[in-house]
């Protein structure tokens, strides 16, 4: 019995202890930092084709560029169209993560009729999401 | 946020950096008056950094005129055609925010005071939260380079006038 129980504690500190290692590709975040879309607000209707206004809000932490390191900062990353991608790795660049490497704090785009998602997500001076990773709750708007 | 009320102790990487520029500014005033008689007394101007052409800063919340209800608030800190960067930090088209609560505009040549009236968010901080007491304040935004220096030209706010009410 005492065997089964070492060997169970075993299993799941090797697995936390993976899960630690994958989580740590990324900066640390600070404690209740969090990133928001400021607008548009969730369910919104955008003018279809035409360039509309998104502002990036962050709480709790700071705005950097890309490749500055410096505790509690990120830049911030707009997924359009796209659920998060893998947590543990570099934040793709297409025109479906738009990077904000500059230390942009709002955009412009412009989107095709339809429904559309966005989403914040803050990735460190390489890209990475931080460990927690920071993001905004995914809104959908719809263009028209 | 390091700052969650309206402070009035700037944190020690700020003094460190006071100190740094206290050190500095001495360190050019002596050579001014070294040179003194045969120069111009230009000791007093700090060097600042170039802003790019339609750069703007402005407070996306609150709206001018607003009543604040209890004292506590978030400010969200806009910027467009630039980006934020923390302090000490020299990344081309970037500054960090400042926040004047109930005062004008400082020197646009020199270092931007550090005090209750002259928040800094050298963090890159975009959301600023602060507490102020019932009555009228105005909240003017002006960015700051990697040394605390005003851009050129200038990169600032509108100043705007809100009021706290009592809960």
């Amino acid at each position: 019995m005492y065997k089964l129980i070492a060997v169970a504690a075993l299993v799941v500190s090797a697995i936390g202890g993976a899960a630690d290692f994958a989580a740590a590709a990324g900066a640390p975040s600070p404690h209740g930092a969090y990133a928001y879309i400021g607008y548009p607000n969730d369910g919104q209707v955008v003018p279809a084709n035409k360039p509309f206004r998104v502002w990036f809000g962050l709480r709790y932490m700071g705005v950097a560029p890309k490749g500055v390191k410096y505790p509690n900062t990120g830049h911030h990353h707009l997924l359009i169209d796209t659920d998060l991608p893998p947590l543990d790795q570099e934040i793709p660049s297409d025109r479906n993560h738009l990077h904000f490497g500059a230390g942009e704090t709002e955009t412009t785009i412009q989107l095709p009729p339809g429904k559309h998602t966005l989403q914040l997500l803050m990735g460190d001076d390489m890209h990475v999401p931080h460990s927690p990773p920071v993001y905004s709750k995914k809104i959908t708007v719809i263009a028209r | 946020m390091r700052r969650t009320n309206v402070p009035a102790v700037p944190n020690p990487s700020s003094i460190a950096m006071m100190r740094l520029c206290a050190t500095r500014a001495v360190s050019r005033a002596v050579l001014a008056v070294a040179i003194a008689g045969a120069a111009l007394p230009l000791a007093a101007f700090a060097e600042s950094t170039a802003s790019p052409p339609g750069a703007e800063e402005y407070i996306i919340w609150p709206p001018d005129g607003a009543v604040i209800h209890g004292g506590k608030l978030w400010v969200r800190m806009g910027l467009r055609n630039m980006g934020v960067c923390p302090k000490g930090i020299v990344f081309p088209n970037t500054g960090h925010h400042h926040l004047l609560i109930d005062t004008d505009l400082p020197a646009l040549d020199q270092e931007i005071p550090s005090d209750r009236n002259h928040l800094h968010f050298g963090a890159g901080e975009t959301d600023a939260r602060i507490e102020l007491p019932p009555g009228k304040h105005t909240l003017q935004l002006i960015l700051g380079d990697h040394n605390h220096v005003p851009h050129t030209p200038p990169v600032y706010s509108k100043k705007i006038t809100i009021t706290v009410q009592k809960d």
